[in-house]
């Protein structure tokens, strides 16, 4: 029964993630783009973290922090761009 | 165990990272390549003659056992190979040093020289298909910068493409690996081809193997050369020269290691299907070098039909074609460097690239329009030169093994490769001298050694092929007996 | 229309931390390499990317006074630890990249085992780390 349950949130998690790369091909705006990039990789760690449970192993705990901190600073990254037009400023 | 195999690998990459630490000294700089590359040569003809003595060399790397960890292993042919390869880089760093700005040695340039070099003679010592492939990567990264280092406008052009045609090749090459893998459970060269044999080459794996012929016709400029006069004519003289010389040839061994120590089962459908691929290469490389009238463009399409003319021999099969095929590579590496170089002077004394603005440099130029004359007269197989006894072989091999339209297409590729480098002798050599000494664009300084020596070596080399045929044999003999190879690099061990 | 410019101050300082714990992430990684997950590689781009989002809160300027390493020159002495491994056991006439292990006691940690691949997984760290950055930087330096 939990088995099943976890396999139906994983099916949701890449309807999710499809969706996403919907907005992401389609997005009017950067922003909207960003936005659908941060998701996936929200949605990307929840998957991770199911799967690891279906698995009954710890070695994906790793991945899922590394994932969250690469969106992290991808997303950062992303919204200076939009905000200032340049990644990183020559000076303040 | 036999540490020397290492040596060609460890002596460039060492060298090449210390003077990424000592950018401005370029003196230093220059000094330490050309001595890294004076060792690596010793090295080679150290393991030359170990080879001839005691077989081939294998070395475990880490200790693990063959199947299981990475195997470097040179036999005969890729020995001779690196010794080549080696001189030749060595003597195009001689043209270097005078022919560069100096910007360019400042950004870096002797080092990624050396970890081309590195990518070379790791790609032809190593005895594992993955690792074959991070060779490769290691020199096409270093190429994708030296084809646009200097930052011209049509180099970076040029490089974009040239980055995007071997990215999405190398992807290939690693599709091609994960299904050979998932087939045999196993990248080991030796260990595939152990497992090929016990299986046998059934459908799935001709299939694969046609994929991996792909992949390396790419990056050899067999057919799919589509990218190549493009590429080769952007960069400085020197570095189309080390790339002419060098980087197809590395294809070109990939596919004869391949189709001669792993996929030998099916010849008439995989060394066919090379043979066709060799005869269109001909054929278009041929029409490409002899309408075209830029002087880049002619020598670029000359590489091409060079690749062609050894796969022929690959083609063929038989020991005296494998021979012909050896002999022609090594005088292919040669004296495709030295016409690169001959065509980079002229380009650079007259500075321009069409041959109908250029005339007459034999008055001025002697020296270098004999040699360019010498040069042609390799290219095209006139004994007693370099190029003589491999065509001959070749064509011999083709004909006994009943390919006769493939040694036929060979002998008019030959007279195209005449006609295309006649042209350029006949445009910018003779007739009326319109460039007096003090008009033309460049000097000649220090930019005669290096052509002077390639041409000796390739006036030796077509005089005392007689002292090359043992090396030569032993080369063609490993080939056509995977179970030597097999053998040393197992070494007695059980065969998983 | 120019834009009022925005207010960084609640980045900076969160990232100030979040830079510390993803060193300190980055060197877990690192060590876990030898018998999990992890490794030089890994662990490098973790390193690279916590000294990233200093330079993205913040500005060139400022990072580089703080920050005064030449990241180009990470490149080289990398590679130089990792050849220098495989060539060390080849001086002793053992193959190449042949490596050694043992336990030894250390006073916090307890018993540990250290292997010379270690040190060559340290040579692969500082590369990544000096070519992941000097790739960033190069190209957020580019004039437009």
């Amino acid at each position: 029964m939990f088995k099943v349950l976890l396999t139906i949130a994983l099916v949701l998690l890449s309807c999710a993630i499809i969706m996403n790369i919907y907005r992401l091909i389609i997005g009017p705006s950067s922003a909207d783009r960003i936005q659908a990039l941060d998701t996936i990789g929200i949605n990307l760690i929840a998957g991770i973290a199911i799967f690891s449970v279906i698995l009954e192993t710890y070695a994906y705990i790793d991945l899922i922090l590394l994932i969250g901190i690469l969106s992290f600073v991808g997303t950062i990254a992303l919204s200076r761009f939009i905000e200032r037009g340049v990644v990183i400023d020559k000076k303040r | 165990m036999n540490n020397l195999v290492v040596l060609p690998i460890v002596i460039p990459l060492l060298t090449g990272m210390l003077l990424i630490l000592f950018k401005q000294y370029i003196q230093l700089q220059r000094t330490a390549s050309f001595l890294a590359l004076v060792g690596t040569t010793l090295v080679h003809c150290l393991l030359l003659f170990e080879i001839k003595q005691s077989g081939v060399q294998a070395v475990q790397m880490g200790s693990w056992p063959a199947p299981f960890g990475i195997t470097l292993a040179t036999d005969m042919f890729s020995a001779l190979l690196l010794l080549t390869s080696n001189v030749v880089a060595l003597i195009c760093l001689l043209f270097a040093f005078h022919s560069l700005s100096a910007e360019i040695e400042e950004t870096y340039f002797y080092s990624l020289f050396l970890f081309l070099i590195t990518g070379v003679n790791g790609s032809f010592i190593t005895g594992d298909l993955f690792n074959l492939y991070v060779f490769f990567e290691v020199l096409l990264i270093a190429s994708y910068v030296l084809v646009s280092i200097g930052g011209k406008k049509k180099q970076l052009r040029e490089a974009m493409k040239y980055v995007v045609i071997n990215v999405l090749s190398s992807s290939l090459f690693l599709f091609a690996i994960a299904y050979l893998y998932s087939i045999t459970g196993t990248l080991n060269l030796a260990h595939l081809s152990v497992r090929v044999a016990q299986t046998g080459q059934d459908a799935l794996i001709t299939a694969v193997s046609l994929l991996l012929l792909i992949v390396l016709s790419i990056k050899a400029g067999l057919f799919l050369f589509f990218w190549l006069p493009g590429s080769y004519s952007a960069p400085p003289t020197v570095i189309a020269a080390v790339f002419a010389a060098l980087l197809t040839k590395v294809g070109i061994y990939g596919i004869i290691r391949m189709f001669s120590l792993i996929f030998y089962h099916e010849t008439h459908v995989t060394h066919l299907f090379i043979g066709i691929l060799a005869a269109l290469t001909m054929i278009l490389g041929g029409l490409g070098a002899s309408g075209y009238g830029d002087i880049k463009k002619i020598l670029t399409y000359n590489v091409v039909i060079g690749a062609g003319f050894i796969l022929a021999g690959l083609a063929a099969f038989s020991p005296e074609a494998l021979n012909g095929s050896i002999f022609y590579l090594i005088h292919d590496m040669i004296s495709k460097a030295l016409v690169f170089l001959i065509g980079g002077i002229v380009i650079h004394l007259t500075g321009t690239t069409k041959l109908e603005d250029m005339s007459g440099l034999i008055r001025t130029h002697p020296a270098l329009g004999w040699m360019f004359f010498i040069t042609i007269l390799a290219l095209a197989g006139i004994p007693p030169l370099s190029g003589f006894i491999g065509k001959v072989l070749v064509t011999e091999g083709t004909f006994v093994s009943g390919y006769y339209w493939l040694g036929a297409i060979g002998l008019l590729a030959s007279i195209m490769i005449l006609y295309s480098l006649l042209k350029i002798f006949m445009n910018a050599f003779w007739g009326e001298t319109i460039l007096s000494v003090e008009e033309e664009k460049g000097t000649t300084k220090g930019l005669m050694l290096p052509v002077a020596l390639l041409t000796t070596l390739t006036i030796v080399i077509g005089i005392f092929a007689q002292v090359l045929v043992p090396y030569v044999d032993l080369a063609t003999y490993s080939l056509l007996n995977p179970e030597v190879y097999i053998e040393a690099v197992f070494s007695g061990n059980p065969i998983p | 229309m120019k834009w009022p410019r925005p207010n960084n101050m609640m980045l900076q300082v969160a990232i100030r931390f979040i830079s510390l714990i993803i060193f300190a992430f980055s060197i877990y990684l690192f060590l876990a390499g030898h018998n999990n997950p992890g490794g030089g590689f890994i662990g490098g781009l973790m390193t690279a990317s916590s000294l990233l989002v200093l330079y993205l809160a913040f500005d060139m300027k400022t990072i580089k006074d703080v920050i005064r390493l030449n990241f180009t020159v990470f490149i080289g002495i990398g590679l130089l630890f990792a050849v220098g491994t495989g060539i060390i056991s080849m001086l002793f006439g053992y193959q190449f990249l042949k490596h050694f292990f043992d336990t030894f006691q250390l006073p916090i940690f307890g018993e540990v085992e250290l292997t010379t691949a270690l040190l060559f997984d340290l040579g692969v760290y500082l590369v990544v780390v000096g070519a992941a950055l000097t790739i960033i930087l190069n190209i957020a330096e580019d004039e437009k």
